[in-house]
């Protein structure tokens, strides 16, 4: 990025909701932010948590911590305080950038003498006058080596609380420039942003269009899902490579007369984090003939290891469109249950070595060489390609989310009223709903919005129950294990009749 | 419509096309996004029964966070929606 300040200053490099910035006023930017937390006592190999909506202040900021040879850590903008106490907490930051309101509720009790810098709308308390009091010239390299820390993504943890996923700047550089080189991006590409800063997809469009001198358009997360404002915003921006959850894109294409837009802008749609259904996934195809469409694969913990190009989908063809083969650098193949190597036509649980595998959970012992197992069972197909069949455990997805079911029952088990507690999701795709199945201790069961509130002090909100049935007793299987799978039929009927 | 109007229709709304039907608790102040009342899809959905019900439009850049934060903010939105509206009351 900063070799594109001095080659191409004048090139747009990020556009957001506030502001658009070329690489010169984002270099310049983040040299400033850079020594603003510097004053604030930020140095090599600390952690900085930036807990802010998307915008290109957001952005500039990502850069200055690197640029300190610091690692950041994005919050979800609307995760409940409680929460981001306990991230900051764990992490050990060694400061915070937010908003005036945040660090007031936030950096409280043991988290009181953190620092901050405080960014806001017009009128609000923030440090722009002390921002704009420092310079704005290069600052010395900080020599961060490729394994050193870059950047820490939450996810879901199965025992109740989320886990730190380390990533170092040799496991983003190893996906990005596979992913820049196979898609051959260029200064004139336009990469829209539509995942959330806190989510790995959200890596690709930020670091393939800085590696290539691109421009990267920042979608606000309120239009996430706004189908209507994202159609507008493929004809307004008319971005080049659009990366998204096929959620959204299916979103787009229900509500949003994405297969009537003439003239699309977009030479590729890459999408992961969930199946793409086959059948809009084809309708997208033949409507956008020129388009490449990869499917990308990858958990957090490796980000992308495989791909597929989606190429010709036979009409009437309704075979799920495989993750399939290994790219980024990773060798990945699947593991059957004795431990052995499956062979075409087996499954097993798909497993990752190479530069993209993370460099371990924060707290834990590193992976070191080991490689990751992805808890997903695969089916090995011919030319080395794989095939998504499911889960080894109770992790799920919704709307490309990764939810462990375990954390939400955690949660939910602190209630006063629930004695016991199991959460499933039903659907799949847009209609993914979380059901808590809740056997009650007292007389008045809570409502759906009272359960929510609770859920709301512990959980990010894509994790909060949609639904809540009440039940005298959990089913149990012979050995007094909860059934989960009688569970799920009763809610599959019960949903079968709704639709 | 007078705000009160507005106010009553979001809340019946809200309370039966999200909460199954039960509004305990619901009030002009409840955090609607920071509890997942409204997630993104829920916030398309409401912004096409106000559109629908209310005749107004929403643009682009007034679908942000505060405007949807609670019964209160949205009903304000829509009480100034309706006054930009050439010859509305």
């Amino acid at each position: 990025m900063i070799s594109y300040a001095a080659r191409t200053p004048m090139a747009l490099a990020v556009q957001g909701p506030d502001d658009q910035l070329t690489y010169r006023e984002l270099d310049r930017l983040a040299n400033r932010i850079a020594r603003a937390l510097e004053a604030r006592g930020v140095r090599k190999n600390h952690r900085v948590a930036i807990w802010l909506e998307k915008s290109t202040f957001t952005v500039a900021t990502m850069q200055a911590v690197l640029r300190l040879g610091a690692a950041y850590i994005p919050i979800d903008p609307l995760s409940p305080t409680a929460r981001v106490h306990g991230l900051l907490t764990d992490y050990a930051v060694s400061a915070l950038v937010t908003t005036a309101g945040r660090v007031t509720a936030v950096l409280t009790g043991s988290l009181a003498s953190v620092p901050s810098l405080v960014t806001g709308g017009p009128g609000d308390a923030c440090d722009w006058p002390a921002l704009r009091e420092c310079s704005d010239a290069d600052l010395p390299d900080p020599g961060s080596g490729a394994e050193d820390l870059a950047y820490i993504l939450s996810t879901s943890g199965s025992m109740g609380r989320p886990k730190g996923v380390c990533l170092s700047h040799r496991n983003a550089l190893s996906f990005t420039g596979w992913a820049a080189a196979e898609l051959a991006v260029t200064s004139e590409d336009r990469l829209a942003n539509h995942a959330p800063l806190h989510f790995d997809l959200s890596v690709f469009d930020l670091y393939a269009a800085f590696q290539a001198g691109a421009t990267v358009l920042l979608i606000p997360e309120t239009w996430s899902f706004a189908p209507l404002k994202l159609n507008d915003f493929l004809i307004r921006q008319r971005p080049t490579i659009w990366y998204s959850v096929p959620s959204a894109l299916l979103l787009m294409i229900q509500d949003g007369g994405l297969l009537d837009l003439a003239e699309p802008s977009l030479r590729a749609v890459l999408f992961a984090g969930e199946p793409f259904p086959v059948a809009p996934l084809r309708a997208l195809r033949t409507s956008w003939p020129e388009a490449r469409f990869l499917n990308l694969y990858g958990p957090t913990e490796t980000n992308v290891c495989t791909f597929h190009e989606v190429k010709e989908m036979a009409a009437g063809d309704t075979t799920p469109i495989p993750i399939g083969r290994a790219c980024s650098g990773d060798r990945v193949w699947a593991r059957t249950e004795s431990g052995g190597l499956a062979q075409e036509g087996e499954e097993g649980e798909l497993m990752v070595a190479g530069p993209t595998v993370m460099l371990g959970y924060w707290g834990d012992a590193p992976q070191g060489d080991e490689p990751y197992s992805t808890g997903d069972i695969v089916r090995v197909m011919d030319d080395d390609n794989f095939q998504f069949m499911g889960r080894r455990d109770h992790m799920v997805k919704v709307r490309g989310h990764r939810v462990e079911l375990g954390e939400i029952e955690a949660v939910l088990q602190a209630h006063p009223a629930a004695s016991e507690t199991v959460v499933l999701v039903s659907g799949s795709g847009l209609g993914a709903r979380l059901n808590a199945f809740v056997v009650c201790n007292l007389e008045e069961r809570p409502s759906l919005l009272q359960i929510k509130q609770h859920c709301a002090t512990r959980l990010p909100r894509y994790m909060i129950v949609d639904r809540v049935w009440y039940l005298s007793a959990l089913p149990r299987t012979g050995n007094g294990k909860v059934d989960r799978t009688a569970l799920a039929l009763r809610l599959n009927e019960t949903t079968d009749q709704e639709t | 419509m007078s705000q009160t109007d507005i106010f009553d229709r979001l809340k019946n709304y809200i309370a039966s096309d999200v909460l199954e039907g039960n509004d305990v608790g619901l009030d002009a102040s409840t955090a609607l996004l920071d509890l997942g009342v409204l997630n993104s899809l829920e916030i398309t959905k409401l912004v096409n029964f106000i559109e629908a019900t209310f005749g107004v439009s929403i643009p682009l850049e007034a679908v942000l966070a505060e405007n949807f934060k609670d019964l209160a903010a949205i009903t304000d939105l829509i009480v100034t929606l309706e006054r930009t509206i050439p010859g509305g009351s």
